[in-house]
């Protein structure tokens, strides 16, 4: 067993099920999406983003790409987020919610292709 | 430049067939588009007006192509109708004439060609990879361009004969392989083919004529100095002139095929493992053809026929000769030869019943099969070798059953196939040749076992920054990677794949059969035979420089910063705790 794959691992599939916890219910619902959740999957996202960082080989790159992708659309649902509630204070309507939501879900899209590359990684190595 | 020529050629070809019908619609156009608003009009509510440019522009271009929308804006006076109906006939006769002269343009054949010669330069200049110049599509060429194909290298073919050329473009080629009819040994075409391109490897000059191989390899060393090229001719009449061009290969198809016949005859194993190694898949290497001693007879002593018996000669075999003409046989002794056509009756007095063998040489393929029956007839015990020099009758060689079967075509094609992918394999012939026939049982039980029945495959590793970087950023780090290393599985390190190191060929000298514990240069090249698996492998391992780290040292390097950070921090504690 490899410490090191362990704690990459952890990380990268952390990114995934916590995102996938927060885009879950109702999508205009505010009550359905919680602050501190989103906190955490952008805190943990941007963490996996770090390990990926310097890793010459091809799949590192792919890797590196996808975590890229969903960093910027979950900032960009943030920015969405602070926008609504502290500069246009139209508060979290469920137009807003929605659009905070849906692009969530295409961070979820890139971080399950980031596990499935891992996963695929692993088993083609197969050590 | 060859590019702008003909793309000018095309351009200016259907700018001057389209002249006079561009300026008689023009024309029409015009006095239409004028008469249209010159008509009286009146809008929707009666008032008398006229036409403006822009409605009958619209108006003609809606009735010229005979879409007819109906009278826009307002609905016509007679007197605009009148217009209409002389608007309508002449400008549809004008769209009909243009349109004819295009369709006439496109169905001349010089058009045709024309658009031939530019789609094909286009499509040399597209090709990034290298790739290699057949000039001469018939037996050889073809099976050259199949074998090229099939190696994973790209091809292109010019051909005088447009029908080849056809042919080409209805093969299924995995790579695209441009073709065109013309006339290989004018340099335009050449260029057109892209001899002076930097990634074109070589032009094989390969047409029936010798005259033209000349000048075709005269041609392209004169417009690319640095490009291989090899000339089908025989060495005798051509040799010295080629010669003093320089660095112009020389392939003579009867030398070729005497001395493939030689090695079948007196090396069996090396000519098995030879054509094994090609993926001639009929020869498999557990039983190896040997033939029997004795007098053999020589049916047609044309050049083929006195290539052969020169081999023969050499290793102190008698050779009996039927031949109606015997022309340059002044040197054989009188009861060697045979004058006639070769049949029953001058077999049997060239002693078939005695002889231990049979080669039918004539450069006709019906003739050759009718000498196998007869022979075969006289003497079932007698081994027989046969030319067959046209590829299609290949199903009725097969069915005459001959001990041996030589294509001089396909010993050329495969001959120049050798020098041109795998130079390297010529060494290791050569080597194999030179030394006992157990050296050569070695390699050859190595290469089977590792195999395991598998098909063979030849490829060449070349340890640069393109195609091994993960060797290059190790030796940075000042750590030795063996061609063991390269070779390891990278499921189970301890194993190794299904290859084996043929050649290693550095810039002093060639090792046969290196060692697996052989560092590996800058700049070495290694020829492997294994696997298609087995290449893949290899090719992503030199690209990896984790998996090859991990193939050298047998332990994973840490990935990315933050990992490697932690992982400098932790290995000091962990050393000093073991001190």
């Amino acid at each position: 067993m490899n410490v090191e794959k362990v704690v990459f691992g952890f990380f990268i599939i952390l990114a995934l099920t916590l995102n996938f916890g927060f885009v879950v219910g109702e999508i205009e619902n505010p009550d359905h999406h919680d602050i501190y959740e989103f906190y955490a999957v952008i805190l943990v996202n941007l963490l996996a983003m770090g390990l990926k960082l310097g890793d010459r080989s091809q799949i590192g790159a792919l890797l590196l790409a996808t975590s890229l992708v969903a960093n910027l659309q979950l900032i960009s649902a943030a920015f969405v987020w602070t926008m609504a509630v502290h500069v246009t204070e139209t508060g979290l309507t469920p137009g807003v919610m929605a659009s905070i939501v849906s692009l969530a879900a295409g961070a979820l899209l890139a971080n399950i292709v980031s596990v499935v590359m891992l996963v695929a990684d692993s088993l083609m190595s197969g050590r | 430049m060859a590019t702008t020529s003909d793309l000018s050629r095309v351009t200016s070809i259907v700018l001057r067939f389209m002249r006079t019908p561009v300026l008689v619609l023009i024309t029409v156009y015009a006095i239409a588009i004028l008469g249209m608003v010159a008509m009286p009009g009146q809008d929707a509510e009666g008032n008398p007006m006229h036409m403006s440019f822009f409605h009958a522009f619209y108006f003609l271009t809606y009735t010229a192509t005979t879409t007819g929308f109906g009278e826009l804006p307002h609905t016509f006076t007679n007197a605009q109708r009148m217009w209409a109906i002389v608007c309508l006939y002449s400008s549809v006769v004008a769209w009909i004439y243009a349109i004819g002269s295009i369709i006439r343009v496109i169905q001349n054949p010089y058009f045709q060609e024309a658009v031939a010669g530019r789609s094909f330069s286009r499509g040399v200049k597209r090709i990034s990879e290298p790739f290699f110049i057949i000039c001469g599509f018939g037996d050889t060429g073809s099976l050259l361009t199949r074998g090229l194909n099939d190696s994973g290298y790209t091809a292109v073919v010019i051909d005088n004969d447009g029908e080849r050329i056809k042919a080409l473009a209805l093969r299924d080629y995995r790579k695209t392989t441009p073709g065109l009819r013309a006339d290989a040994s004018v340099p335009k075409h050449l260029i057109d083919a892209g001899v002076k391109q930097p990634n074109c490897q070589a032009v094989v000059a390969l047409t029936n004529d010798e005259d033209i191989n000349v000048k075709i390899a005269v041609m392209a060393r004169l417009l690319n100095p640095s490009v291989r090229v090899i000339c089908l001719a025989s060495t005798h009449r051509r040799g010295e002139y080629l010669e003093a061009l320089g660095r112009v290969e020389i392939i003579d198809p009867f030398d070729a095929f005497a001395r493939w016949l030689g090695t079948a005859l007196y090396a069996p194993l090396l000519h098995t493992l030879k054509h094994w190694l090609i993926g001639a898949y009929s020869f498999t290497l557990d039983k190896p053809w040997r033939p029997p001693m004795g007098t053999w007879i020589l049916c047609g002593y044309g050049r083929m026929g006195q290539s052969l018996r020169n081999v023969l000669l050499a290793r102190g075999v008698r050779t009996m000769v039927i031949d109606p003409d015997m022309e340059g046989a002044e040197d054989i002794p009188e009861e060697d030869k045979v004058w006639g056509y070769a049949n029953a009756n001058t077999l049997r007095k060239a002693k078939v019943l005695e002889a231990a063998g049979v080669v039918a040489a004539t450069d006709s393929d019906p003739d050759n099969l009718g000498i196998l029956i007869s022979a075969r007839s006289l003497n079932p015990n007698v081994c027989t070798i046969v030319r067959q020099s046209h590829h299609e009758n290949e199903l009725a060689f097969r069915a005459a059953d001959a001990d041996l079967i030589m294509q001089p075509s396909l010993i050329t094609a495969r001959d120049i196939l050798f020098a041109l992918i795998s130079p390297l394999i010529q060494t290791l012939l050569d080597h194999l040749r030179e030394h006992h026939e157990t050296v050569l049982d070695n390699v050859t039980h190595r290469i089977e076992t590792t195999l395991g029945g598998q098909p063979p495959h030849l490829w060449t590793v070349k340890i640069c920054d393109a195609n091994a970087p993960a060797v290059t950023v190790l030796r940075k780090q000042r750590c030795t990677v063996t061609i063991g290393d390269i070779m390891r599985d990278p499921m189970h390190r301890e194993r190794s794949l299904a290859c084996v190191p043929l050649v290693l060929a550095r810039r002093q000298a060639n090792v046969v059969m290196p060692d697996p514990s052989q560092a590996l240069r800058a700049r070495d090249e290694v020829l492997f035979c294994g696997t298609r698996y087995a290449e893949r492998q290899v090719g992503a391992t030199l690209k990896n420089e984790y998996t090859l780290q991990y193939l050298v040292s047998g332990m994973q390097e840490s990935r990315g910063y933050i990992m490697k950070w932690f992982a400098r921090r932790i290995t000091p504690r962990t050393t000093t705790l073991d001190g």
